[in-house]
């Protein structure tokens, strides 16, 4: 799983060209191509009473987002990438989804959602709306001032959190190509505090062993292949602990599988994926389920 | 015989616009929407004259003007780069891929930086294709 091709969707004030030059580090592995997108809302546009369709603001938007993809366009060029651009009106999550199967790229790359609580309850957020749609991976970046450890090296200590879902074991495979960008991996199991509740110091030492040798068994294959890489265990509720996770061990990425959850069951469940790529400060590489 | 040519651009309007330009001067316009659209109708239409766009989906004008003078069959197709592109940036992009190993490839005939007016764009077709 080559990362060839990325989609780097922005709507310019939740992803600069700052983040454009960290994923460049990308190079190093197998990036050979970068297309971005910005997807002016209809709503912006839209037929009003009194008004119209607001053909003037469309144009504007759109030669607005043109200028600025130009620009970052030409100093990807002069390095000898390659550059698409894509400008639509519409839906994020139908025209990325459009964009990524007719581009077949191979990572997608967003800030994070702007929508309320409120607004993501009844619409859905957008990052797990665009997984739900696209089959490749969805990396939800995080400016640099807000990531800790960044430091514009996102791929450079990633933390891989496994709850031994088949996305979250897939991310394995998604990481191997990596390794020239790669300094340690850390692999990270959160167990849930029920699991020890009500049991001796013995069995919870148990638990914690059996699940470290599980971990161990992750990392060998990324020492197989040549990176470094180290098991943690955490107990507690989830989303907290790999956020602690993270910083402890100063990942510059968190990275998770992603289950195929309907959205609307997510929306009154909650999802980790979803609030690790939502709320952390660390960038999120978000896997998705093999699709058949 | 009216001369063929193939504008390979992603935007509709710069289409329009160039169609226009090319049938109000006795041309036959045909067109592409992104690079490797424009391969393939380059092989299957053998236009006299190619008006190619830098940045397009799916391929750059870059990579297809690259694969068009580096190939025996194509290199003499005749090609205006029509591009919000800075020309100085399609010489050093063109540097730089050299530089990584592929083969060098000569200057484009003909530069022109959008937007570009009607008769700037017919006098440079009837410059090239005549």
């Amino acid at each position: 799983m080559e990362i060839k091709k990325l989609m780097f969707v922005t709507k310019f004030e939740d992803l600069g060209y700052e983040a454009v030059q960290a994923l460049l580090s990308l190079r190093k592995a197998s990036l050979e191509h970068i297309v971005f997108m910005n997807v002016i809302e209809r709503e912006k546009v839209a037929m009003q009473r009194g008004v119209g369709y607001k053909k003037e603001e469309a144009v504007r938007l759109k030669e607005a987002a043109n200028i600025r993809f130009i620009d970052w366009a030409e100093r990807l060029f002069e390095q000898g990438m390659e550059v698409g651009v894509y400008i639509q009106i519409g839906s994020l999550e139908g025209e990325v989804a459009k964009a990524v199967r007719k581009e077949e790229a191979d990572l997608v790359v967003i800030g994070r959602s702007h929508k309320t609580a409120m607004e993501q309850f009844y619409s859905g957020s957008t990052v797990t709306g665009i997984i739900r749609r696209v089959a490749v991976p969805v990396l939800v970046y995080k400016p640099a001032s807000e990531s800790p450890f960044s430091l514009g090296k996102p791929f450079e200590r990633p933390l891989l959190a496994t709850d031994w879902s088949p996305a979250s074991l897939r991310a394995i495979d998604y990481l191997l190509p990596l390794k020239p960008l790669i300094q340690e991996v850390s692999v990270v199991h959160v167990a849930d505090e029920k699991e020890i509740e009500g049991s001796s110091a013995m069995q919870a030492q148990q638990i914690r062993k059996d699940t470290k040798r599980r971990l161990e068994e992750l990392c060998a294959r990324f020492e197989a292949a040549g990176i470094a890489a180290r098991a943690h265990v955490y107990v507690g509720e989830p989303e907290p602990e790999i956020d602690k996770a993270a910083r402890e061990c100063q990942a510059t990425m968190v990275v998770m599988g992603t289950s195929a959850k309907m959205g609307w069951v997510e929306r009154f469940i909650g999802s980790t994926p979803r609030e690790i790529a939502e709320k952390s400060p660390f960038p999120t590489l978000l896997i998705p389920p093999e699709r058949r | 015989m009216a001369k063929k040519v193939l504008t390979v651009d992603d935007d509709p309007d710069v289409r329009l616009f160039t169609t226009t330009v090319l049938e109000e001067n006795g041309y036959v316009p045909v067109e592409a929407g992104n690079g490797e659209e424009g391969l393939q109708m380059i092989k299957s239409e053998h236009p006299d004259l190619v008006i190619l766009d830098v940045l397009m989906p799916r391929q750059s004008g870059i990579r297809l003007y690259r694969e068009l003078k580096t190939s025996k069959a194509l290199a003499n197709v005749k090609i205006i780069i029509l591009s919000g592109i800075a020309k100085k940036t399609f010489l050093r992009s063109q540097q730089a891929l050299t530089e990584f190993g592929e083969s060098p490839v000569p200057e484009p005939d003909f530069y022109l930086e959008k937007p570009v007016e009607a008769d700037v764009l017919a006098d440079t077709i009837r410059k090239a294709i005549g």
